[in-house]
């Protein structure tokens, strides 16, 4: 299963729109497991570092003008405003689906705190 | 060994030991003859099936050492990377989903080893279960509405530009504007604006016209944040970016709802772009009535 433009052949294959369209599924998407992994070096938890990793990836996305966050105001505001519902939504859910992940696991409460230590410290500058 | 999260340099000692990478869960019968040659996320090591309860992870040994959160950071910061990452990702999800219902899993879903990778997957089997029926046989394609490139009329500049202008224009706008050519020019201004209001408002409400008419064939819909112009400088502004998830037999019908919609003249001013068949990215989590919580 590819991923091909069916109605415009202009657009290349490997070109930047194309990307984009990969960035937002890959990055964006898909299915969280609420896991509590660390990376061994880092002593982060995969939740961390995927919101790092998202930030850093948005960040670069930005300066390589893939920046489908922002558009022209003047008419983005209401093309945004259901995806925009729908995403915070969806967050929402997520963050509910962490929390209720976390609390079914088998973690001992401390390991709890302290991932969510770091957390709070991801989210830090 | 404890390191701590800020700061710390990279002990190359402890970047020795492999991460297991995890792409995609997919139901059994995912054939490893459609991963083979992959190259995945790290040159050398094969792209393999790691069995857990009912279902298998897509996995890959990848070196710790370059999949440290800095590490990670550093390399995504550098768009050839992040476009090598995201493009190896999905590579390896859509090699797996034409062989087996797949289960995307966001970039970067790392863990120590194997059996950390098995344990946690299998406390999430039963959702996974849940979210495999949902999407079987079905397949994700992306629709986008761009505003057509009718120019809009642009106002000539006014033929004596040079002119101060005056504050409190307002209430001069009664004087006839071919004593004023400022003001003629601002009038001009003034309707290409309306005019191309008059067009957003139309595009908007086209937009909205497409996306009801393609959720009436797929099985949901999810809208997409719009891409910035910029990207994709031949179309014009993106009034919907929006995934649908369509029963694969379907796809005949979905084609035929946007040839209708691309024929139809009350859309003429605007263009539909089709990407796809996608795996269902966006269709496998939130929403979903199916997965108990």
């Amino acid at each position: 299963m590819t991923e091909r433009t069916i109605t415009h052949p202009a657009s290349q294959p490997s070109g930047p729109a194309n990307l984009a369209d990969i960035l937002e599924r890959v990055l964006d998407k898909g299915i969280v497991i609420a896991g509590d992994i660390k990376i061994d070096l880092l002593d982060i938890e995969l939740l961390t570092i995927r919101l790092r990793l998202f930030v850093s990836s948005v960040e670069t996305a930005k300066k390589a003008g893939i920046d489908w966050w922002e558009t022209d105001p003047a008419l983005s505001t209401r093309a945004h405003r259901d995806a925009v519902d729908e995403e915070n939504q969806r967050l929402r859910e997520r963050v509910a689906e962490l929390e209720a992940g976390h609390e079914d696991r088998d973690d001992t409460a401390e390991s709890r705190n302290h991932r969510w230590h770091h957390v709070k410290e991801a989210r830090r500058p | 060994m404890k390191h701590t999260d800020s700061g710390s340099a990279a002990a190359p000692e402890s970047g020795q030991a492999d991460a297991t990478y995890v792409f995609a869960v997919c139901g059994r019968g995912c054939d490893p003859a459609a991963l083979a040659g992959l190259s995945g996320q790290a040159a050398g090591t094969p792209v393999r099936l790691l069995p857990f309860g009912s279902l298998e992870a897509v996995v890959q040994d990848v070196p710790a050492r370059a999949f440290g959160e800095e590490t990670l950071r550093e390399r995504l910061s550098d768009r050839a990377e992040l476009e090598q990452c995201a493009r190896a990702h999905h590579a390896v999800i859509a090699a797996a989903a034409d062989t087996a219902p797949t289960l995307p899993l966001p970039l970067a879903t790392l863990y120590r080893g194997d059996e950390r990778a098995r344990a946690a997957l299998r406390a999430d089997e039963g959702r996974f279960l849940a979210v495999l029926e949902r999407i079987a046989d079905r397949v994700e394609w992306g629709i986008k509405v761009y505003a057509g490139r009718r120019r809009p009329s642009t106002p000539a500049p006014p033929h004596q530009a040079s002119r101060p202008r005056t504050p409190g224009g307002r209430e001069s706008r009664a004087v006839g504007s071919a004593s004023r050519p400022g003001h003629a020019y601002l009038e001009r201004v003034r309707g290409a604006r309306d005019e191309r209001e008059q067009r957003q408002e139309a595009g908007l409400a086209a937009a909205d016209a497409v996306d009801r008419a393609l959720r009436k064939v797929a099985v949901a819909g999810r809208r997409l944040r719009s891409h910035d112009p910029a990207l994709n400088p031949e179309h014009g502004v993106q009034l919907l970016n929006a995934a649908y998830l369509v029963d694969q037999e379907r796809a005949a019908e979905l084609m035929g709802a946007i040839e209708q919609l691309r024929r139809s003249p009350e859309h003429r001013g605007i263009e539909l772009e089709v990407t796809g068949p996608w795996v269902p990215y966006s269709f496998v989590e939130g929403g979903d009535p199916v997965a108990g919580r």
